[in-house]
C-alpha cells in the first residue's frame, strides 16, 4: 500500500518533471525558427531586424548576440552612408560657393578689359575683383583645410609648451588688427608658466578662427579674451559685445557651411567655427557659445591639462 | 526584401453608414518616415489602427514587411512599435515598472532593454514617481519608450507630439529624426499641423475625408515651395556684374553657364531686363517662382486649406 502511493508519486513527479522539459522544448523551437527566419532576413540585408528574448529563455544570449552584430554592422553602414552624404552635400555647395563669386569676378574683369568703364571707377572695379579674388582664395584655403581634417588626414604635432606664452604671441599678431578696425580689447592672460600638450599650430587657428568671426560677423565695439588655468584644465574665453546670435542660430554655430546671415551674399564662408571645433576635440577639449542678441557672444574653451 | 515596409491595397473602413477610410494605397519605404497628413477625423487613425489589427478591415489588404498580416500575426506584429492614442499603462506602477511588465511580456533584444528605452526619451531609470501622477508629457514619452522598447523595425506613431509645449514638440521631432537617420528605422508617423509633417517626413500622404489625395516625397513637394527668380541668359558673368553694379543684387546664385537664381522676388524685373538688354545680355527667360507648400495643399484639398 505504501509502496504503490510512493510509486504513484514518482509517476506524478516524473510527469510533471517530462510535461515541464516538452513545454521548455516547445519554447526552444518556437525560438530557433524565428531565430532562422530572422537570420535569412538579416542575410538579407534587413540589419534591422531583431530576436526578441525572454529572461527565461534558453536560447537568450544567442538572439542578444545576433542582435548585437546586427546592430553593429547597421550603425556601421549608416555612418558610411551619412558620411556619403554630407561629401555631395559638400560638393553641392562648394560648386554653387565657386560659382557665383567667380562669374561676377569674370563680368567685371571684362568690364575692364573690354574698356568698358575708364578712370576712377574702372580702379573701382578692378577693387572689387582683388576682394572677390581674395575671398574664393580663402574659402578654397578653408575648405581643403576643413576636408583634410574630417577626413582625418591632417598631422599633428603636439608639443609640451606653455599656454600662456603662446595665447599672448598669438594676441600680439592680432593687437594692431584689432586697432585699425578700432576695437578695444582687453587680454588678461595669467604671468605664470601653464605647460601642457597642444599643438601649436592648430591652437593658433582656433583662436585665429574665433577672433577673425568676431570682426567679420559681430559689428563688436570691444573684444576680451580671458585664460584662466587649474591643475585639470585651462579655459579660454573669448568674448565680445556685438550683435549676437540668436537662439535659433546658436545650435547650428559649429555646422560646416552653417550662416547666420540666410542670404547668399554673406561675408564668412561657414567653415571657421566648424574647423575650430574640429581643433579643439582634437585636443580632447570643448567648445561652447553663448550669445544674448544684441548683447554680445561668449566662445568658452576648455583643454584638459595633458603632460 | 520588398520594396514597401507597409503597402495597403484599397483599404476600406466602414463604420455603418459611414465611409471613414476610402480605397486607400499608401506605400511605406524602408528607412524613411512617412507623414500621414489630414486634419482632425479625417481617416489617419483608423488606417493606422487597420494596419496594427485594432479594427476589423472592411475590405481591402494590408501587406507588411512584404506579408499580409492576415494570418502572419505572430511574426509581423513583434516587429513593429506603435502609439495609437492614449498607451495603457497602469497607473499604480512607476514608469520603469510598466516597462518591464511590457519587456517580459515581448521579450526584449538585449539586457538593459528598459534603461536603453528610458534613456531615449529622456525619462529617468528606477524613478519613483508612478505613472498617475506623470505630466502629459512624460506620459507621451514612456508610450514611445514603450514603442522602441523591443528595438523594432517600424514605428507607427499616431499623433506623437500631441498635447506636448513647443520645447517638448522639439525633443520629440528630434528622437524620431535621430531614430531614422542614425538607426535607419522605418516610421509612419501622423499628424494635422503641416509645418511639422514638413520638418519631418520624408514622404507625405495627404488624407482628406477618408480619401488619399496625394503621395509624395518631400523632395517633389519642396520644388512646389519655392520664391526666387530663375533668368536664364547669354552671359551669366556679364549679367551679375550688372545686377551688382545697377541694381545692387548680392542675394543672388549662379546655376550654370547660362542660368541665375535671385532670391529677393521684390526685385523691378522689368527694369532688371531692361538694363540688360540694353547692355547686350540676351535674356533668354525670366520666371518668378513664388509658390508656398500651403498654396499648394489648399489647391488639392479643394480650398480648404489642411490643418
Amino acid at each position: 500500500m505504501e509502496l504503490n502511493l510512493y510509486l504513484l508519486l514518482t509517476l506524478l513527479i516524473a510527469l510533471l518533471v517530462i510535461g515541464y522539459l516538452l513545454a521548455k522544448l516547445h519554447r526552444v523551437r518556437g525560438q530557433l525558427s524565428l531565430i532562422k527566419d530572422a537570420l535569412a532576413d538579416i542575410k538579407n540585408g534587413n540589419l534591422n531586424r531583431r530576436v526578441l528574448a525572454r529572461e527565461s529563455d534558453l536560447t537568450k544570449q544567442i538572439c542578444y548576440d545576433i542582435n548585437e552584430i546586427a546592430m553593429s554592422s547597421q550603425s556601421r553602414l549608416i555612418q558610411q552612408k551619412q558620411s556619403e552624404q554630407a561629401y555631395k552635400r559638400l560638393m553641392t555647395s562648394l560648386s554653387h560657393d565657386v560659382k557665383t563669386p567667380l562669374a561676377s569676378l569674370v563680368g567685371y574683369l571684362e568690364a575692364v578689359e573690354s574698356k568698358m568703364v575708364t578712370g576712377a571707377e574702372q580702379e573701382e572695379y578692378i577693387r572689387v575683383a582683388m576682394e572677390k579674388a581674395h575671398h574664393l582664395k580663402d574659402f578654397v584655403t578653408a575648405l581643403f583645410e576643413w576636408v583634410k581634417l574630417d577626413a582625418g588626414e591632417q598631422i599633428f604635432h603636439f608639443e609640451v609648451c606653455d599656454l600662456n606664452e603662446l595665447s599672448r604671441d598669438i594676441m600680439a599678431d592680432w593687437v594692431p588688427l584689432l586697432e585699425s578696425h578700432d576695437l578695444i580689447y582687453e587680454i588678461e592672460i595669467p604671468e605664470t608658466e601653464y605647460m601642457t600638450r597642444v599643438d601649436p599650430t592648430a591652437y593658433t587657428r582656433i583662436l585665429n578662427n574665433l577672433l577673425q568671426n568676431i570682426l567679420t560677423h559681430s559689428g563688436a565695439r570691444q573684444v576680451t579674451l580671458t585664460v584662466t588655468e587649474t591643475e585639470q584644465q585651462a579655459k579660454i574665453i573669448v568674448a565680445d559685445n556685438g550683435k549676437g546670435i540668436s537662439a535659433a542660430d546658436l545650435p547650428h554655430i559649429f555646422e560646416r557651411m552653417y550662416q547666420c546671415d540666410h542670404s547668399r551674399s554673406a561675408k564668412g564662408n561657414g567653415l571657421g567655427l566648424s574647423i575650430a571645433k574640429e581643433l579643439v576635440s582634437v585636443h580632447k577639449g570643448t567648445i561652447t557659445a553663448d550669445s544674448i542678441l544684441e548683447a554680445g557672444t561668449t566662445f568658452t574653451i576648455m583643454l584638459p591639462k595633458a603632460l | 526584401m520588398s520594396d514597401f515596409v507597409i503597402e495597403t491595397k484599397k483599404l476600406t473602413k466602414i463604420y455603418g453608414e459611414q465611409t471613414a477610410v476610402s480605397s486607400v494605397d499608401i506605400h511605406v519605404k524602408p528607412g524613411r518616415i512617412y507623414g500621414l497628413l489630414g486634419r482632425n477625423g479625417a481617416g489617419k487613425t483608423t488606417i493606422m489602427k487597420m494596419i496594427l489589427g485594432l479594427t476589423p478591415i472592411t475590405s481591402g489588404e494590408v501587406d507588411v514587411f512584404g506579408q499580409n498580416i492576415k494570418g502572419h500575426e505572430k511574426r509581423i506584429y513583434p516587429r513593429i512599435g506603435a502609439i495609437i492614442e492614449t498607451p495603457g499603462f497602469y497607473p499604480n506602477l512607476t514608469g520603469t515598472e510598466n516597462l518591464e511588465i511590457f519587456a517580459k511580456l515581448r521579450g526584449t533584444p538585449r539586457p538593459n532593454a528598459v534603461k536603453n528605452a528610458l534613456e531615449v526619451v529622456g525619462l529617468p531609470y528606477r524613478d519613483k514617481k508612478l505613472f498617475s501622477k506623470y505630466s502629459l508629457g512624460m506620459k507621451q514619452r514612456l508610450g514611445i519608450a514603450n514603442a522602441i522598447l523591443h528595438d523594432p523595425e517600424l514605428l507607427i506613431l499616431d499623433e506623437p507630439t500631441n498635447g506636448l509645449d513647443p520645447i517638448g514638440i522639439a525633443e520629440v521631432r528630434k528622437f524620431i529624426k535621430d531614430l531614422s537617420v542614425d538607426r535607419g528605422k522605418t516610421i509612419l508617423i501622423s499628424s494635422h499641423i503641416l509645418s511639422e509633417i514638413a520638418l519631418l517626413a520624408d514622404d507625405i500622404g495627404i488624407i482628406d475625408h477618408g480619401v488619399l489625395l496625394e503621395e509624395s516625397s518631400m523632395e517633389d513637394l519642396e520644388k512646389k515651395n519655392r520664391k526666387y527668380i530663375q533668368l536664364q541668359v547669354s552671359d551669366v558673368p556679364k549679367a551679375s556684374l550688372i545686377l551688382e553694379r545697377q541694381f545692387h543684387v548680392t542675394d543672388y546664385a549662379v546655376q550654370d553657364e547660362h542660368s541665375l537664381r535671385l532670391y529677393d522676388t521684390a526685385l523691378d524685373m522689368a527694369a532688371i531686363n531692361k538694363a540688360l538688354v540694353v547692355q547686350d545680355v540676351a535674356v533668354i527667360s525670366s520666371q518668378i517662382c513664388n509658390d508656398t507648400l500651403e498654396d499648394y495643399f489648399k489647391q488639392i484639398t479643394g480650398g480648404e486649406g489642411i490643418a
